[in-house]
């Protein structure tokens, strides 16, 4: 004989389905903690950081009419853990944004940006395709939970020079025990080409237990960006644009 | 560790229940007791049960000291809009605040207070951390976290003055079939409002799970705050959609109708959830499993469509009408 209760109030049984998604559910948290693939992303909620993957499909998608960017040195990053990626900036080229996005594609992982605003609704829409906040903590945590992000050098119009490296990003990257990568990017004004080219983590120049191991590191990241931009040559688009010092093309 | 007398604050709640039904199977839990203004939710075997309202200063110290616990857990709290309206919530919480965690204070046996507390410590004011972890500034921005944070506040004086460890165990917005919660009665209703502009993302936690958090900070002695959140993210927009909900676009003014309208149904929607809509709430709570020992069962999404599928009462006639 069933009880009363039980027929006053009806639980109805979870279905296969809900359970099913359950267990996804879990699985998808527990891929959180270590690697999330893009294909295991799930359409239609956000991350633990509100990145849409659906959202980011469809954006990297739309940026390839903008960007056609070549993606090099990215065996050199860690398959499971965090890292931080430094690249080289300059005004309204996007440059972390492009690099997340072309990384991202090639790593099978998802790939944060740092810098969005934090106003509605750009700051929105940005923390919806994987932009962080630019503080420090807001980094480390990512950086601690197993998370590939990209950061901005200071802005610099000088070809093959790069701006300051924010010592505080770089020295979360140390809080979380990941590496630092630099990155030369390359990009046009009026071109779809770009470049990313990943180089080999940077390493401070010495030991330090203090504060001075990050600003070292901050620097020393700069210099090798700049290396890596020198490396990689002028581009040439066989135009009387390439005699223009100001032309805007390379160095991203 | 065995024969620990453990005094739980706020039993009658949903959680408090949940706790103390926990701590019964707890082999180190010796002698249990409670403290309520409304008698539990569910028959408790070994807890003795005290139904005492929270400015009944006396009664509680003297309960409480004859008691005369190892371990405090308080989680006599009420949440804005949840069992109260925001200010009776408020004077009450604070009352049993000051007369709990006081009384444990006066107690030679105390060793060890853990209270429930909130990620809405953290504040979402301009530039608050996406996923702050427990080492981020406090910086309440709703009435609900000043509310929590004079909690920790209260607790941790007391700890320092007695000598004990003091644990808060920081939990996301708790969501359950019982539990009174208004963010929960909010995604229910037929039509879910949600921020066109931002639509930020939440994280919530289950109930049950939010028991098993804090069974565990007074088994290991937390001695520091905890977040206590499920894995996962998940919009306003994306719960509508979930729960077959009508999605409702709002921006700007229309926020001051949709608070009233949703007044009007019974879902009122205090400043600590306005600000779930608004600006999202997120925690990291990658330090749960090394402190507590525990992660949680269900994840965000799972939890919110859990809510969608907990049942309304259906209201059955008798089989013989008697009267």
């Amino acid at each position: 004989m069933t009880s009363t209760l039980g027929r006053v109030v009806n639980f109805p049984g979870r279905t296969t389905a809900s359970r099913a998604g359950a267990a996804m559910s879990r699985a998808a948290g527990d891929l959180s903690a270590s690697v999330t693939r893009l294909a295991d992303e799930q359409a239609g909620i956000v991350d633990d950081w509100g990145r849409d993957p659906g959202l980011v499909r469809t954006v990297i998608r739309a940026s390839r009419l903008r960007w056609d960017v070549t993606v090099g040195g990215d065996q050199l990053l860690p398959r499971r853990k965090g890292a931080l990626i430094v690249v080289n900036a300059r005004t309204l080229a996007l440059a972390p944004v492009f690099a997340a996005f072309a990384l991202s594609d090639i790593v099978d992982r998802p790939v944060r940006f740092v810098g969005r605003p934090d106003t509605a609704p750009v700051g929105a829409f940005m923390r919806r395709i994987g932009g962080l906040l630019d503080h420090p903590d807001e980094v480390a945590g990512a950086l601690a939970a197993g998370q590939l992000v990209i950061m901005g050098a200071e802005h610099n119009e000088r070809l093959r020079k790069v701006g300051r490296v924010d010592h505080a990003l770089v020295g979360s990257a140390l809080a979380a025990g990941v590496q630092v990568f630099p990155a030369a990017t390359s990009s046009s004004p009026i071109g779809r080409g770009a470049r990313l080219e990943i180089g080999a983590a940077s390493r401070s120049p010495r030991r330090r237990r203090g504060p001075l191991g990050e600003l070292e590191l901050a620097d020393q990241v700069a210099r090798d960006i700049e290396r890596q931009l020198a490396e990689m040559g002028d581009i040439r688009t066989g135009t009387p644009l390439d005699w223009l010092p100001l032309s805007g093309l390379g160095g991203a | 560790m065995g024969g620990k007398r453990v005094f739980v604050s706020g039993v009658g709640g949903e959680l408090g229940t949940t706790i103390a039904g926990l701590l019964e199977d707890e082999s180190w839990v010796g002698e249990l007791s409670g403290i309520d203004v409304d008698p539990p939710r569910r028959r408790l075997h070994r807890t003795v049960f005290h139904r005492i309202h929270p400015d009944e200063h006396d009664r509680i110290v003297e309960t409480v000291a004859e008691f005369n616990p190892h371990v405090l857990v308080h989680v006599g709290v009420w949440e804005p809009d949840a069992r109260a309206a925001p200010k009776a919530a408020a004077r009450l919480t604070d009352q049993a605040a000051t007369s709990i965690l006081g009384a444990a204070a006066e107690c030679s046996a105390l060793e060890h207070v853990v209270v429930r507390s909130g990620i809405e410590i953290y504040g979402r004011g301009r530039g608050a951390l996406t996923r702050p972890s427990e080492s981020a500034s406090i910086a309440p921005t709703s009435d609900w976290g000043r509310t929590v944070a004079a909690i920790e506040r209260t607790a941790a004086k007391v700890g320092e003055r007695v000598g004990v460890t003091v644990g808060a165990v920081r939990l996301a917005p708790v969501l359950g079939p019982h539990v009174p919660s208004p963010l929960g009665r909010l995604l229910r209703q037929p039509g879910v409002p949600f921020s066109v502009l931002a639509d930020p993302p939440f994280a919530v936690i289950e109930d049950r799970d939010a028991a098993r958090a804090i069974v565990a900070a007074a088994r290991v002695g937390l001695a520091g705050p905890v977040n206590v959140v499920a894995p996962g993210a998940i919009t306003a927009l994306q719960a509508a959609r979930r729960g077959r909900r009508i999605p409702v676009p709002l921006v700007g003014p229309d926020w001051r109708v949709a608070r009233a309208l949703s007044y009007l149904f019974g879902a009122p929607i205090p400043d600590h959830v306005s600000e779930v809509l608004h600006r999202g709430r997120l925690a990291d709570s990658g330090r749960m499993r090394d402190l507590l020992g525990i992660t949680p069962d269900h994840g965000t999404i799972d939890v919110i469509d859990r809510l969608y599928n907990w049942p309304s009462i259906v209201h059955q006639p008798a089989r013989v009408q008697v009267a």
